[in-house]
Formats: C-alpha cells, sequence, structure tokens
C-alpha cells in the first residue's frame, strides 16, 4: 500500500534540507576542504573504512570476474598489443642492463655511493572509488597523509592524496581536479588542466603554454616540472596527441594522461618533499627507489624506474 | 518510523553505500547509483515523507563525505529527488514497469541536476567524469534495479507482503 498524500511538512522540510546542504557547501568551499569540514570528512572517512575494506575483500574477486567479462571481447587485440609491448620492453631492458653495468663500473672505479635521498614509497589497494576520486586502503598510521604525490606502479602520474583518516585515504586524481598541473613539454613549461565531462574513452587534458617558444608534436612526453608545488620534477604526465605550433607566444594542444585512474587496483603513494630543507634544494625523483610497505594483497612488485628511463 | 523499520532502513543504507563505493565503484560498464535509487524508492514506502528526505540528505552527505566532491553536493541532490519522488509517486502505481520507468527517468533527472550543480560549483571533473555515458548508463541500470527490487524494498519496509502486488 502506498502513501497517497505527502504530509503537510514534506515542503519545510525539504527546503530546510536544502538550505544546510547549500550551507554546508559554502562552508566546504570557504574552508578549502579543511577545519570541520575536514574533521566530519576523516571522521566518517574513519568510521566506514573498515567496513569498506571488508567489503572491498569480498567484492574484488567479483568485480574482477565482471570486469574480465566486460573486456573478454577486446582480449586478442589486447594481447597482440601488449606482446608488442614485451618486445619493445625487453630491448629496451637489455640497453638499460648494459647502462647500469657501465654505471657499477665507474661507481667502482671512483668509489661512488649512493646519496641516500630515495622517496619513502607507500604501495596501497584500490579499494573503492565515489565519482573519480579513488579510495585506498593506506592511510596516516601507514605515513599517508593529504598533499603527498601519488604514482602508479610504472611511475607514471595519478594525482594526488585529497584527505587520510587512520586506515584509508581518497585520491583525487589529475583528470578530476579543478587546480592547473605544471608540466614540462621539452624545455617548455606549461600548464596542464582537466577537461570537463572526458570519459575513459576518451580521456583527454588540455595543455597551454604561455611562453611557448617552439612548437610541440605528437608524441612529445609531458613531464612534472620542477615548478611544481604538489610533484616531484620528472614524473610521466601524459603524451602530446595533436601537434601545435607557438599563436604570438602561446600554445594549446590535447594531452592524453598515461593514466586511466578507474582500472587502477594499486597505487603508491610518495613521501615527498622529504623534508622542507631536501624540497628547497633538490626537488627531483632519485635514480633508484625502494617500497617501504607493502600492502599485504599487494602481490606486484614496485616498478624502479625513473621518469628518464621510463618509455 | 519504529525501531526496527530504522534498523532495516538503517542497514540497507549502509549496505548500499558499501556496495556503490567498492563494487560498482570498480566496475565501469555496470553503474547504477544505489544510494539514489534507495531514496527513490522509500517514496514507495509507508515511512514519513520528512523521514524520506532525511534519509536521502544524510546518504548523500555520506556519500559526499566518503568522496572528493563538495560537501553538500549529492545530499542536496538526493534530496530533491527523493522530494520529487514523493510527489509523483501515485504516477508510478501502475505496476512494476511503471515504476522502473519513473525510478529511470528521476535518475536521469539526478543526474543532470548533479551534473549541473557540480559545473557551477566547478566540480564537474569530479562528478562528470563520462559525463554523456553516465547520463545513459546510470538511469538505465537504475531502471533495471528498480523492475527487480522495488516490490521486494517495498514490502521489507513496510513489513507488508501485499504491498505492490499487480495482477
Amino acid at each position: 500500500m502506498l502513501n497517497t498524500k505527502p504530509s503537510d511538512r514534506a515542503l519545510p522540510t525539504f527546503i530546510s534540507l536544502l538550505v544546510i546542504g547549500v550551507l554546508l557547501m559554502t562552508f566546504d568551499v570557504r574552508l578549502a576542504g579543511g577545519g570541520v569540514v575536514g574533521v566530519l570528512r576523516n571522521g566518517t572517512q574513519e568510521i566506514v573504512s573498515p567496513l569498506q575494506r571488508v567489503a572491498a575483500f569480498v567484492v574484488t574477486p567479483v568485480a574482477n570476474a565482471l570486469d574480465s567479462l566486460s573486456n573478454v571481447a577486446s582480449l586478442r587485440e589486447q594481447n597482440a598489443a601488449l606482446s608488442a609491448e614485451l618486445a619493445e620492453a625487453e630491448a629496451a631492458l637489455v640497453s638499460v642492463q648494459d647502462d647500469l653495468a657501465k654505471l657499477a663500473l665507474l661507481e667502482q672505479i671512483y668509489d661512488l655511493e649512493a646519496d641516500g635521498g630515495e622517496l619513502g614509497q607507500t604501495v596501497s589497494n584500490v579499494i573503492g572509488s565515489v565519482d573519480a576520486a579513488l579510495i585506498i586502503d593506506k592511510g596516516v598510521r601507514d605515513g599517508v597523509v593529504a598533499g603527498q604525490p601519488v604514482i602508479d606502479t610504472n611511475g607514471y602520474v595519478v594525482g594526488i592524496v585529497k584527505s587520510a583518516s587512520t586506515g584509508s585515504a581518497t585520491i583525487l586524481p589529475i583528470t578530476a581536479t579543478r587546480e592547473g598541473l605544471t608540466v614540462l613539454v621539452g624545455s617548455q613549461t606549461g600548464t596542464l588542466v582537466s577537461r570537463p565531462f572526458s570519459s575513459e574513452l576518451a580521456l583527454e587534458m588540455d595543455l597551454d603554454v604561455f611562453d611557448a617558444r617552439e612548437p610541440v608534436l605528437a608524441g612529445d612526453r609531458v613531464l612534472t616540472s620542477a615548478a611544481s608545488t604538489d610533484y616531484p620534477a620528472g614524473l610521466p604526465v601524459g603524451e602530446v596527441i595533436e601537434d601545435a605550433s607557438p599563436e604570438s607566444t602561446s600554445l594549446s594542444t590535447t594531452v592524453r594522461p598515461f593514466v586511466d585512474a578507474e582500472s587502477l587496483r594499486f597505487v603508491v603513494v610518495l613521501s615527498w618533499p622529504p623534508d622542507p630543507v631536501t624540497a628547497a634544494t633538490d626537488d627531483t625523483v632519485p635514480e633508484d627507489t625502494t617500497g617501504t610497505t607493502l600492502s599485504e594483497d599487494a602481490t606486484t612488485t614496485t616498478s624502479t624506474t625513473t621518469p628518464e628511463d621510463d618509455g | 518510523m519504529r525501531g526496527r523499520t530504522a534498523l532495516i532502513i538503517g542497514l540497507t543504507v549502509l549496505i548500499v553505500v558499501l556496495v556503490q563505493t567498492t563494487l560498482f565503484g570498480r566496475l565501469q560498464v555496470v553503474t547504477p547509483d544505489l544510494v539514489m535509487l534507495v531514496g527513490i524508492l522509500l517514496a514507495l514506502t509507508r515511512v514519513r515523507t520528512e523521514a524520506v528526505l532525511a534519509i536521502a540528505f544524510l546518504s548523500g552527505l555520506i556519500m559526499d563525505l566518503l568522496g572528493a566532491s563538495l560537501i553538500g553536493l549529492r545530499a542536496v541532490v538526493y534530496t530533491t529527488i527523493a522530494y520529487v519522488a514523493i510527489r509523483t509517486k501515485e504516477r508510478a502505481e501502475l505496476g512494476r514497469v511503471t515504476i522502473a520507468i519513473w525510478a529511470g527517468l528521476l535518475t536521469l533527472l539526478g543526474v543532470v541536476l548533479l551534473l549541473l550543480l557540480g559545473t557551477l560549483f566547478g566540480q564537474v571533473a569530479l562528478v562528470g567524469e563520462g559525463g554523456v555515458s553516465v547520463m545513459v548508463l546510470v538511469p538505465l541500470a537504475n531502471t533495471a534495479l528498480a523492475a527487480l527490487l522495488a516490490p521486494t524494498f517495498v514490502r521489507l519496509v513496510d513489513r507488508d507482503r501485499t504491498a505492490l502486488r499487480y495482477p
């Protein structure tokens, strides 16, 4: 049986809730996610994250099975593409091994040691998502705090930690943030901004170079810049997909990010900057990094590639 | 709202939030908005309208708090959709198919409202990922789920086995 008449208090209740909702949005904008709003967010995540871990443990096999079913049609093409990628990667590995052998020899001759400036890394499982934001199973107790940069296991930029509770954190991908990311294309510095209504089928971002001196070409790699306050320099972000020449002193083009955040299962949170003094003097990614925390479920090994070697 | 009904609704909202943020947060093809659907289907029950609005608001607020979008964005949208559902539920009484279509249309309205408010508050990159496909897939998924689950949900909440039975 259905209620036939809404009660007289439905409209006042509705208006009251709308006012409260708009007030909350205003507070969130004004406080920039901090203050009471931040406490509310962290408190909720504190309560819900243990339940989300349990739910993720149960639903992960189901999600994987359904994902596999939906991708079965494109498996053959994916296999061919992956085989080609593997052959290229193996060839690159051989040349890198030669370089490493030379490096080891030179280090031995000159009696050099590593500078010990590795960034701490925390490998985390992605246990869920809300809108475009990812929820991971590592939080403050694992050294994850708001503002830290996040990469995938290949070293490509994913985004930053938006908020962190004791046992979980929310990651905001670069494709979902309003703020521009300062990047380097060749020798030119530009700003990479997300494109509204982009989809996983056509994941694209807009690149603006305001002090353009030379054209950018399709295939050019886009790296994080030393001018970025959120990321260490030299992390690969994506590649240019359209040629563009300077018009007056600026140019605009389209960039495809290397990472589709929706398909990620593991991410790596970087402890960056390591400390304010180091950040002020040296913000480049070290050449050899090792994981400091490894999730029990994380069966993959963290990549130790440098941005320069990558790809 | 009696204690047992409140417990059933509370547990339902909790389970739905967990499933939405874990299972459906990871699937790229099947993407219903279960939390919005619960707010819509609650309008079909005997639960007081103020309570339905409050539940829709709170469940939206929880989703906001768990995500990275503005706090209150989903709360406002879910409350609005629950209110429209309360005002239009008589049109859904005709049968299982009409309930499904009604729920689908309300979901479409909710998705559009979410994208609109998200654009106004500069959150479109966050809530509008895959905007066009979201406007198609989410209402379709909610339509199918409403056809499957609406009668069972209403009977469970109202504890009335005769609710939503059609010849």
